[in-house]
């Protein structure tokens, strides 16, 4: 039997104050790709947008969301991200843009990849440090990631404790 | 004979002409329909067109280019120029155009072809 395939949009939603992003959730989010989508391709876009279109996973502190488009029409739905200015969420509006870091065939490889990228922005973070504990946090969290792979959920939760600079 | 020219006459009606279809351009022919006697200016029936391709196709489909070739006051037949990627956008905008300023409204294709048609 054929699969269905579907491709998984890795995004990272940049703003200019951290503490609105924390307001971010998935219906916020969906709200406002949807409402782009009809904007620059009409009825056809969001006809398109209405069945296969989801938001699988959304990390407010990082600013990481993972969207799910139907391989067929990915790149039109693709096109139309950049034209995100502002996300509306509970009430306050979060000018924003959305930044594509990686394109996956399934939640699997993009899980891979944003593991990586999280250690490496971890690695990024170290010579920004301004305090000797959070400089110790960063680098416990650096070798949790190198030493057990596996243990991906401590490298996040020290990640999460580093959002408070 | 009598008998060759009426045949003549058959085909005449219905021309079925091969192109090999290497130009990018595509040119249609439209007439636009509607229940009263309204009549368009050029600048209208522009302006008609690209609503339907916004509503449709939204803001991309708005800046597609074509060009209003011919256009003839009385019958509202009109001839428009397209890119060849852009035909099926601009077709399927038109046949979804139901109504102009509350009056229903049709737009019939009376010709599709990658040359200019002669008439």
């Amino acid at each position: 039997m054929v699969r269905v395939k579907s491709r998984y949009l890795l995004c990272e939603v940049n703003v200019t104050d951290r503490n609105l992003l924390l307001l971010l959730d998935d219906r916020a989010v969906t709200a406002a790709v949807k409402d782009v989508v009809r904007r620059m391709h009409g009825d056809y876009g969001a006809a398109l947008c209405s069945f296969g279109f989801s938001v699988k996973y959304l990390n407010a502190v990082t600013g990481i969301i993972l969207l799910r488009f139907p391989k067929k029409c990915y790149k039109q739905l693709w096109s139309a991200l950049p034209f995100i200015t502002s996300i509306e969420a509970r009430g306050k509006q979060i000018s924003c843009f959305l930044n594509c870091i990686y394109v996956g065939g399934t939640i699997r490889t993009c899980q891979k990849f944003l593991i990586r990228y999280n250690a490496h922005q971890l690695r990024r973070m170290l010579p920004k440090c301004k305090s000797e504990e959070e400089k110790h946090n960063i680098q416990q969290a650096i070798l949790d990631c190198c030493l057990t792979r596996t243990h991906t959920e401590e490298a996040e939760d020290t990640l999460e404790s580093e959002e408070d600079e | 004979m009598s008998c060759g020219t009426e045949k003549k006459k058959a085909v005449d009606l219905h021309q079925g002409v091969l192109q090999k279809n290497l130009s990018p351009e595509r040119y249609l022919k439209i007439q636009l329909e509607l229940e009263e006697a309204v009549t368009l200016t050029e600048v209208e029936l522009r302006f008609f067109i690209i609503s339907g391709l916004r509503s449709l196709h939204g803001e991309v489909g708005a800046a597609l280019n074509f060009d209003l070739l011919e256009h003839s006051d009385v019958s509202n037949v009109a001839v428009l120029k397209v890119s060849k990627d852009d035909l099926v956008k601009l077709w399927s905008s038109l046949t979804l155009q139901g109504f102009y300023k509350n009056h229903r409204c049709a737009f019939r294709v009376l010709q599709v072809s990658s040359s200019p048609p002669d008439s």
